[in-house]
């Protein structure tokens, strides 16, 4: 279906635009094909868009949550979840955490990404030394638990505001990105084109622009979407142990907020503490799914199973 | 081959950054004491001289919040965490390679499909969420209690009864399957990719033309291979699992490492946390050690570098 769409566009906009934007347009059409072929990629598809619009709709559904009601109620009519210790509506704290919860997840997934990928095409374009000096830095990196460093980081950072618990969940998790494009480009370094480029006398970011990176994007495609799962788990785990941030609402905060009524030991409750997680869990899910998929229609290695 | 002793220098670091901001709410000449106690009134040079001495000649510094020395306090808690993370980590591994295994043997079959579901259903939990709806759904068994032991005071494992050893069991059920299922998931996943990879080797396919039986090629052949890309993995998931440690133990109010770091953190106990954060360092570097051991006894290909 998409492969259709995509060709009517290569169609049109060829004559107007260059060769490469309709190509472009047509290639994106045929992976939206072999992607929505999965059934792990729809399902996925779909869960992501379900959240994605409670995010983008909250507002009109339901009034945000307001601190005026009747404190620690429980589940009712009126409030579907029961009401939380400052007396705002459970429910609404979770249709409204959605996009906050979503939008942290993807923006520490930029920030990831955006680490990870420059400095792997530096280390692994740059070679020699400056690989090695890289290579180890990084492995300090992974080598640490992730929970360990992501609380340094959130002390020495400080997560308690929106911004910052997004650069410390970035900082987290730029090791694995870096490493997997290192290796990318070490191959496509060795390639000919590579070679032949150089022999005319390309730049060095010419060629990493055009030759290299190209080749490296769909690699990290499918690890975009799976660090995004990551980030919106390490956000619910720092807030939930207390770093988190503490002007927004978000998923995480719920939990936070849960685990300290105790409320895992009062059943009548329990909706409050069982919900939120349910929808990180399938959030998380949704972003696995995609994540997976991709990673099937675009690695070239899976190809051949 | 990755020989990092180079974590051991970047460990302190962090701790002595920590150590900046503390100003405790009291009065100002117990303050003053306080910091003239702490150390804080030396320059950062000297401060992080006396560390460096320190560290080496073992002596840790006292805790601020259990003003006990550190090493007493830590004691304790790295029993409990070791048992807690060693029963569950030989249980995870085990289970989780096996499960890796059928899945691969009978992949696309129903076997295959539920665990592979299963795999990717806890692969996206958080940790402590899967506690917590643990904790719920067994708030009316005794299984609930939080920690290692009834807090009877100097109730010490030593000498150990039977009635203790029962009582200890008891509360190691709960973290204990917590922590193995969160964990298992991530392992069948690899296991079972791996060993999907190998299984579509020529070598898989003339070992059964060979007449060999299912049986055979898989402890002969299969296995070996699949093993490898393991044993990577594993070390380098010896984080996440200490990350989901440190989560069980929050959760459980079980007190172990984890539980003392996050007291720690909330506490700002910085002796506690320097040790925590060093200890945490070395025995990941020590992990990565033996991993790389192991590999190199595994794979007749591998050279140590």
């Amino acid at each position: 279906m998409f492969e259709k769409i995509g060709r009517a566009v290569f169609k049109h906009v060829s004559p107007i635009l260059s060769d490469k934007a309709a190509l472009w347009g047509k290639n994106a059409g045929r992976t939206g094909d072999l992607f929505f072929h999965t059934g792990l990629g729809k399902v996925g598809f779909a869960i992501i868009m379900f959240f994605v619009l409670v995010a983008l709709f909250a507002q009109f559904a339901m009034p945000p949550a307001e601190g005026s009601v009747e404190r620690r109620m429980l589940p009712s009519s009126e409030h579907f979840l029961g009401t939380d210790q400052d007396g705002k509506d459970i429910f609404s704290r979770i249709v409204h955490g959605t996009g906050a919860s979503l939008t942290i997840g993807f923006v520490a997934m930029a920030i990831s990404m955006g680490l990870g990928t420059v400095v792997g095409l530096a280390s692994g374009y740059w070679g020699g030394w400056r690989d090695e000096v890289i290579m180890r830095i990084n492995d300090v990196f992974l080598s640490i638990p992730w929970l360990v460093l992501m609380i340094v980081i959130a002390a020495i950072l400080g997560s308690q505001s929106f911004g910052s618990v997004i650069v410390v969940i970035g900082v987290t998790g730029w090791s694995t990105t870096a490493r997997i494009v290192r290796a990318q480009v070490l191959s496509i370094k060795e390639r000919q084109f590579v070679e032949r480029a150089k022999a005319i006398g390309s730049g060095d970011w010419h060629i990493i622009r055009r030759h290299i990176f190209p080749n490296v994007v769909p690699l990290i495609f499918a690890n975009a979407i799976l660090t995004i799962a990551i980030s919106i788990l390490s956000e619910s785990t720092l807030s939930f142990l207390g770093l988190g941030p503490q002007n927004v609402e978000t998923w995480g905060r719920i939990l936070e907020n849960a685990y300290d009524e105790g409320v895992a030991l009062i059943p009548e409750r329990s909706l409050f503490i069982l919900v939120p997680g349910m929808c990180i869990v399938t959030v998380v899910l949704g972003f696995t799914f995609v994540g997976y998929a991709m990673d099937e229609v675009l690695n070239p290695k899976l190809r051949k199973r | 081959m990755i020989l990092n002793f180079a974590l051991f220098r970047v460990m302190p670091g962090n701790p002595a950054q920590l150590m900046t901001p503390h100003k405790p709410g009291v009065s100002d000449y117990l303050y003053w004491r306080n910091v003239e106690k702490m150390g804080l009134n030396d320059s950062k040079t000297e401060q992080f001289g006396k560390y460096f001495y320190q560290t080496f000649t073992g002596n840790w510094g006292v805790s601020f919040t259990y003003e006990r020395p550190v090493i007493e306090v830590m004691g304790d808690a790295m029993t409990w965490t070791v048992l807690l993370l060693g029963i569950s980590s030989i249980l995870t591994f085990m289970g989780g390679m096996v499960l890796g295994k059928i899945a691969a043997m009978r992949r696309g079959k129903t076997m295959d499909v539920s665990i592979t579901g299963f795999g990717l259903f806890f692969y996206g939990m958080p940790i402590f969420w899967f506690g917590i709806v643990l904790m719920v759904i067994f708030v009316g068994e005794l299984n609930l209690f939080p920690p290692a032991l009834p807090i009877t005071s100097g109730v010490k494992p030593f000498p150990l009864t039977l009635d203790k050893l029962w009582d200890i069991t008891r509360h190691l059920v709960l973290p204990v399957t917590t922590l193995t299922v969160g964990s298992i998931a991530g392992i069948v996943l690899i296991m079972r990719n791996s060993l999907i990879d190998v299984l579509t080797e020529d070598y898989v396919t003339t070992a059964y033309a060979k007449g060999l039986t299912e049986k055979q090629v898989m402890k002969r052949h299969a296995s070996p291979n699949a093993r490898l890309p393991m044993v990577t993995t594993i070390a380098m998931d010896t984080a996440f699992i200490l990350g989901g440690a440190f989560q069980v133990e929050w959760v459980f109010s079980y007190r172990g490492i984890g539980w003392e770091t996050i007291t720690a953190i909330d506490n700002k106990d910085y002796p506690m946390l320097q040790f925590i954060f060093f200890i945490g360092g070395v025995a990941v570097v020590i992990a990565n050690l033996l991993a790389d051991l192991i590999l190199v006894k595994l794979d007749p290909r591998v050279e140590i570098t």
